[in-house]
């Protein structure tokens, strides 16, 4: 009878309760979507991270990463990759040859470090071959007679090698795309020109449309006008194992597009025997072991148990080559209950003083209920209730209402692409896509729960203050 | 038989200045199935007599027992549960829930006493019906007129079927023809579940139908009249 009545309290002043149970919906549905959000990013920064860029635990020779000293190698004499393999839980071993160099075309010259890989092996690891842009190459698929190189699509840009064009074909693509007649005929103006870069056709086109059409169509656009021409020459420049100057021309087979600025400026891909060939380094040496295993959970002990093994070199798991994406996926849940927490400690105060209005309006019934029986635990319970009641109704809205926003924006994602340069600086893509899990949701019902209780405290201490013979005689 | 005695009560407020002395040596002895009026002048000390009674207050000095207990010895949470098991209130308010119909009005205390489901019905039926009301059992009170309210209040009184029932002012807020049609089912109800009642009161016609009329007169018992 506690129960309903409590509900019916509830009910009593519609459009206060209303108030209030929308204030609750808004701020869980605002909670649970940017929780949703932060952790679809975190998510994709940190699947990007293990697929694309470094795996699970990374083996070096002794401070070789401190160093980069490519005199810092391994051989497979050594045992370590049939050793590492047998370890219950690994999955994948692949090994890399490293050396640091600079890439350049005739008109840019960049920094890089040159990757040898076996084209194969890595495809068992990474997902990198699943980014190649189309139409730039089949890296990972084509054996030739030239040497090959696989690079990012922000490497391929600083060294010119993506060019940006505006021509008859690209205007009718838009123009099939549905791009406005005028801003067509805007474009016309620059048509039959190249861009060597993306930020001289970025600030040419910016003058010639406004800023209405350049949010709307100006990714289209930079898309179309994307330009790149198959098999483009690069020249590396290294030294080999004697400390020689070497440089050979290679031909680019492929762009990736992972969503990382600093990854893709950085990073060139050729085949281990080239580097082999070109350094004088034995085929059999190698600078990185990279090992995928079946549970990351695990990525602690196996780390230990190779330590243990090999001593004299550097063992490292994900957690210590990239300890900012540790960090986070280690604190997320905290973090996200604290964010959870400040939004619910706001809406208790809302709670707090609508139930002490209500304890105020009610002072005659509740001193009646008193005066008829019902004891202080009862009342409690009543006024606490109506408090439960109250936050837990617009918390199950908000959560509804996050949750259906959820599937619907994960389907396709949020698309941030005017703030892609930034956050690809950061590794983030612009391209989000909300995620959330179960268990967090059963967090957010308890701490509403919570809230509830707590909030009631404080107006149900009030209501049992009352005194029932002065109470009834209250107006 | 004595349900309900009264010995040397005295009710003294003390107000920073004042000092008003509101019950002054009240000594009473209420047997079952009384219908009594207690009657006097505003100011006199009849809603402080029945707080006092009802064990909503405590007195300076004197003892209060029903049915062999006395009141001042019982804690705060015993006091209420005991009022629940043993007194019945009406108010000049009617005071009932506002968001409950009359039938769960009546149950609320039953249900507080943790009474089975049939036992509920079959009593809400039964009061609800004795005050004429069991075609409304589901009306809120704001559909009720006012008559029919304090009839709903009077079944809740007796619902959990207490010692007695105080009922202070209760026909005040009522028309002529409710006030009668409420006094009758109080004094039917008196004779059928022989529970006593208690009234504060200037109405003269509760004072007409009363068995007995106690007058009280600056907190003091003036005269005790019972009729025959």
């Amino acid at each position: 009878m506690i129960l309903k009545t409590a509900w019916k309290n509830v009910w009593r002043n519609r459009v206060r309760s209303l108030v209030v149970i929308a204030s609750v919906t808004v701020g869980i549905f605002a909670g649970v979507f940017s929780v949703a959000f932060m952790n679809g990013m975190i998510a994709q920064r940190f699947d990007a991270a293990i697929d694309e860029e470094i795996s699970h635990i990374q083996i070096t020779g002794k401070d070789y990463v401190l160093n980069n000293d490519p005199s810092i190698y391994m051989n497979s004499g050594d045992g370590i990759v049939q050793t590492v393999s047998v370890i219950p839980g690994v999955e994948q071993v692949v090994v890399r040859k490293m050396i640091t160099g600079m890439a350049g075309t005739a008109s840019k010259s960049a920094g890089v470090q040159i990757i040898g890989i076996d084209p194969d092996a890595e495809k068992r690891i990474f997902k990198l071959y699943k980014t190649i842009i189309p139409g730039t190459g089949d890296y990972f698929e084509r054996e030739s007679k030239y040497e090959l190189a696989f690079i990012g699509q922000d490497l391929a840009k600083e060294l010119n090698i993506i060019r940006f064009s505006v021509d008859i074909t690209v205007l009718s693509r838009l123009g099939e795309k549905e791009v406005p007649v005028e801003i067509i005929h805007k474009l016309k103006s620059i048509s039959g020109r190249r861009f060597p870069n993306e930020k001289k056709f970025t600030s040419t086109v910016t003058s010639i449309l406004t800023k209405r059409e350049l949010k709307e169509y100006g990714q289209l656009i930079k898309e179309e006008a994307w330009s790149y021409r198959e098999n483009s020459r690069m020249t590396l420049t290294f030294l080999d194992k004697d400390n020689n100057q070497v440089s050979s021309v290679f031909r680019i087979a492929g762009i990736f597009d992972i969503k990382n600025t600093m990854f893709e400026q950085s990073q060139v891909f050729l085949r281990n025997e080239v580097i082999s060939r070109l350094t004088g380094m034995d085929e059999s040496s190698f600078h990185q072991v990279v090992i995928r295993i079946t549970d990351i959970r695990n990525s602690e002990s196996i780390t230990e148990d190779i330590r243990s093994r090999f001593p004299e070199l550097d063992v490292k798991n994900w957690k210590e080559l990239q300890p900012d994406l540790a960090m986070m996926t280690d604190y997320v849940h905290q973090i996200y209950g604290l964010f959870m927490g400040i939004i619910l400690a706001a809406l208790a105060f809302g709670i707090i003083n609508t139930m002490l209005m209500v304890v105020l309006e009610r002072t005659k019934e509740l001193g009646m209920l008193t005066a008829i029986g019902m004891n202080k635990r009862k009342v409690f319970s009543m006024i606490m209730l109506e408090s439960v009641f109250l936050s837990i109704t617009g918390g199950i809205a908000g959560m509804i209402a996050g949750w259906i926003t959820i599937i619907l924006t994960a389907k396709k994602g949020i698309n941030f692409t005017q703030y892609a340069e930034g956050m690809e600086a950061f590794g983030y893509s612009a391209h989000i896509f909300p995620e959330i899990s179960t268990s967090f949701f059963v967090m957010v019902t308890v701490l509403i729960i919570i809230t509830g209780v707590v909030s009631s405290v404080y107006p149900a201490l009030k209501a049992l203050k009352l005194d029932p013979a002065e109470a009834i005689r209250t107006e | 038989m004595k349900i309900l005695e009264l010995k040397n009560v005295n009710k003294i407020y003390n107000g920073s200045e004042v000092h008003v002395h509101a019950v002054n040596d009240v000594s009473l002895e209420f047997r079952e199935a009384e219908f009594a009026a207690i009657v006097g002048p505003s100011g006199s000390g009849k809603t402080t007599l029945l707080n006092l009674i009802g064990g909503l207050d405590m007195p300076t000095s004197g003892s209060i027992i029903i049915d062999g207990t006395d009141l001042s010895k019982l804690k705060s949470s015993q006091l209420i549960d005991f009022r629940m098991r043993n007194i019945g209130f009406v108010f000049q308010a009617y005071n009932l829930i506002p968001v409950l119909t009359a039938r769960e009005n009546v149950e609320f205390i039953m249900s507080l006493q943790k009474w089975s489901k049939r036992e509920r019905d079959e009593r809400t039926f039964e009061l609800l019906k004795a005050v004429g009301l069991d075609e409304r059992a589901d009306s809120r009170p704001s559909k009720l007129s006012g008559g029919q309210q304090q009839r709903v209040a009077v079944a809740r009184a007796l619902a959990s079927k207490p010692k007695f029932v105080l009922a202070d002012e209760p026909t005040a807020n009522l028309d002529s023809k409710s006030a009668t049609t409420l006094l009758e089912i109080m004094e039917k109800l008196n004779h059928e579940e022989k529970i006593t009642f208690i009234f504060s009161t200037h109405d003269p016609r509760v004072v007409k139908m009363a068995h007995r009329v106690i007058t009280l007169v600056d907190g003091s018992v003036a005269t005790d009249e019972i009729r025959e």
